[in-house]
């Protein structure tokens, strides 16, 4: 089976320069079909940049891309949505007709696209504001008539670049709902965030993004596991005295130890604190979060970085 | 769906939101009565002008100091030569004083009148008259000699009039080579201000997106150059909802106008005939398309309203430009400058259209419709990638005809 027929998304090697500055440093990225994916990075990390050469709006000055089997992706721009970092919208347009503008300009029917838009907005929670000219709005509601523009044409590929900036809780809540609707009804969601909450809840895969290149590819799962398990240990006996047994990194914490478990496991060593009449009057085991995972990753870079302009 | 499909309905859906973006505002409304504000102030001036002259006009006088016995004479001559005068050159009125003792004396004291102004005045004897006149008006001077002369003879021939012409009109089979030069200039100047008037607008519709940040959606979707191409479609589609609207209204106007007038301005007709409307509505599409294009990307360009108000001068310097060049190919007929004219593309359609006014030849046309056509494509190419690169911030991708046009 050819794998690029499986991949959504695909680019090798892009690269992009802005003065002297390489914003994009050789990003490889491989979407699967069907798949919640993210680029996560921090602020200036080139994730837009790199949307951007994806979606066709800027060229690579290096590297090859795929657009859902397309070289250029123009010739797939009607199988795409996109909800842009700064939002736009015509503030003259009804909410109804603007949808139906953004569906339009990907192919849809206007009188098919208007039927639609109200039926999104209706079931976003807007339905009374179909007839409203978008600057009627508040900034969250523009937000969401624009992402329903986005998925109003049933876009194969649905391109969200930080699309929880600015939005309350309540429509961050409408918005995972709806990008797992989409993923329900077979689309592929490639978003970008630096808010790892939501990566966390949503990607099946990820991308972290820092200073141009990508640092790590794979699951949360597999992000996560780039860091060793923490254990918090509430010994029942002398906790002072218990430290001598635990790992160089253990440290005091709410009465107990917080460390990292070793590579062998946790059971040699609580036999250990056993035999020595510590016992256990608490433990816990905690996987690291995507959180500490990407301070890690990113940590890591601007380490380099550092090295490197030293 | 080819992708030339595809990029006409992109095209389109961007024309039909600019266009419905302008027409249902209050603000069209003050754009199409626009010339209505314009004749407006021309009549309120115009009044003005007329009432000061009607101020004015008992009291400017040409005066004959003769002896009653020549009077009759010039009364007649006056009569005669009055009829030879447009009613905005005719002399003004004559009146008669019977000499005094000193009439030059009498004739310089008229100039000092503060009941009247006169202008010119004629005493002593008619075959030797000493005219004066208060200069610049030396034609009134002129007026009373030509006077004194048709009295004289008319006396010593004893009869007012020898010839007794039968004077009709007679309308043209084939309209005249200086009809043809009018039919030219009313071409060139036509679609200048039409041009001047709606294609200039097209400076500050990219304002729009890029203020709101549509721009980046309408990137993401289409080409930029479908994205140009549909703006200046969407403000062409403006421009002839006004050019129907006023255009229907002067016609009516037209159909009224007097028998004479109506017989004046049908020698001011083009020598390619009947094709000639057809000839004009496209010159004035390219003339829109081409300039607008040019305007469109300039504009895109500014980042600011301010930007555009300080563009507006070159651009408008720029027209005025291209309004000399087509006039000068306008006057010269078949020659170098109209050659040039014809062929740079931002005055081909101004001098392209001069030249269906004065030669009757089709072909010509159709090869220049072309090539202005070609023009609008690199103009709104070119433009498309300046804005891709200048503000998007992107190096473009290469040229590829066959993949933008291809299936």
């Amino acid at each position: 089976m050819n794998l690029s027929s499986e991949l959504a998304v695909s680019a090798t090697g892009l690269v992009k320069r802005f003065g002297d500055r390489r914003a994009v440093d050789g990003v490889n990225i491989a979407v699967p079909k069907g798949l919640i994916y993210g680029v996560l990075g921090p602020n200036g990390a080139g994730k837009t940049t790199t949307l951007r050469m994806l979606l066709g709006i800027i060229e690579p000055e290096e590297g090859e891309r795929m657009l859902l089997g397309h070289d250029r992706p123009r010739d797939a721009s009607d199988r795409v949505g996109y909800l842009p970092e700064e939002r736009g919208l015509y503030p003259g347009m009804k909410a109804k007709e603007a949808i139906a503008f953004m569906g339009a300009l990907r192919g849809l029917p206007w009188k098919q696209g208007r039927k639609r838009a109200v039926a999104l907005l209706e079931q976003a929670g807007l339905g009374h504001a179909a007839d409203d000219k978008i600057r009627k709005l508040s900034k969250g509601m523009a937000q969401l008539v624009q992402l329903l523009g986005s998925v109003v044409h049933e876009p194969d590929l649905l391109v969200l670049d930080e699309p929880f900036s600015g939005l309350d809780p309540v429509n961050q809540e409408r918005l995972e709902k709806l990008i797992r609707g989409q993923r329900d009804r077979g689309a592929t969601i490639l978003f970008s965030t630096h808010v790892m909450a939501h990566a966390e809840r949503l990607c099946d895969r990820l991308s972290i993004i820092a200073g141009g290149k990508v640092r790590f590819e794979g699951s949360v799962d597999e992000a996560r596991a780039t860091l060793p398990l923490r254990a918090h240990y509430t010994p029942h006996h002398n906790p002072e005295s218990a430290g001598t047994l635990l790992p160089a990194d253990a440290e005091r914490e709410n009465g107990g130890w917080r460390f990292t478990v070793p590579p062998e496991g946790i059971e040699t060593l609580l036999v250990r604190l056993i035999e020595a009449g510590h016992g256990i009057s608490g433990l816990s085991i905690e996987r690291p979060g995507l959180h500490d995972a990407f301070v890690k990753i990113v940590g890591a870079q601007a380490l380099e970085q550092q090295e490197q302009a030293a | 769906m080819s992708n030339f499909a595809r990029t006409l309905r992109q095209t389109l859906t961007i024309a039909r939101r600019d266009f419905i973006a302008t027409v249902f505002t209050p603000t069209f409304l003050l754009f199409l009565l626009a010339p209505v504000f314009m004749l407006g102030f021309g009549a309120v001036g115009g009044v003005g002008a007329a009432s000061m002259a009607k101020s004015t006009e008992g009291k400017i006088r040409i005066v004959a100091i003769v002896p009653d016995s020549d009077r009759d004479a010039l009364i007649a001559a006056d009569r005669e030569l009055r009829t030879l005068f447009r009613a905005d050159e005719m002399p003004p009125p004559l009146f008669f004083e019977r000499p005094g003792a000193d009439p030059e004396l009498q004739a310089r004291a008229l100039f000092a009148s503060p009941h009247f102004d006169a202008t010119a005045a004629l005493f002593g004897p008619l075959g030797q008259p000493h005219i004066l006149y208060s200069p610049p008006r030396e034609r009134h001077g002129r007026y009373l000699e030509q006077l004194a002369e048709q009295a004289l003879r008319s006396a010593r021939l004893g009869s007012p009039r020898l010839v007794q012409a039968r004077i009709e009109p007679v309308v043209r089979a084939a309209t005249s080579s200086s009809g043809h030069g009018q039919a030219a200039f009313f071409t060139v100047f036509g679609l200048f201000m039409l041009s001047l008037m709606l294609s200039s607008q097209a400076v500050g519709t990219m304002a729009e997106e890029r203020s709101n940040k549509v721009i980046e959606v309408l990137a993401a979707a289409t080409p930029l150059e479908s994205v140009f191409l549909g703006k200046l479609l969407g403000m062409f589609g403006v421009a002839l909802l006004f050019l129907l609207f006023w255009g229907s209204i002067f016609t009516q106007i037209g159909q009224l106008l007097p028998g004479d007038i109506a017989l004046a301005l049908a020698d001011v007709a083009p020598a390619t005939g009947a094709v000639f409307p057809l000839l004009f509505f496209g010159y004035f599409t390219m003339s829109y398309m081409l300039l607008g294009a040019v305007f469109l990307s300039v504009g895109a360009q500014a980042a600011t309203p301010r930007e555009i108000q300080m563009l507006s001068l070159p651009i408008t310097i720029f027209q005025m430009g291209m309004l000399g060049f087509a006039i000068a190919a306008a006057s010269q007929p078949g020659s170098w400058v109209a050659r040039a004219a014809e062929i740079f593309p931002f005055s081909s359609p101004f001098a392209m259209g001069a030249r269906a006014a004065n030669q009757p030849e089709i072909w010509p046309h159709l090869l220049a419709l072309g090539w202005q056509a070609l023009w609008v494509a690199i103009t709104v190419t070119i433009g498309a990638r300046l804005f891709r690169r200048g503000v998007l911030k992107s190096g473009g991708p290469k040229f590829r005809l066959k993949a933008m046009f291809g299936g």
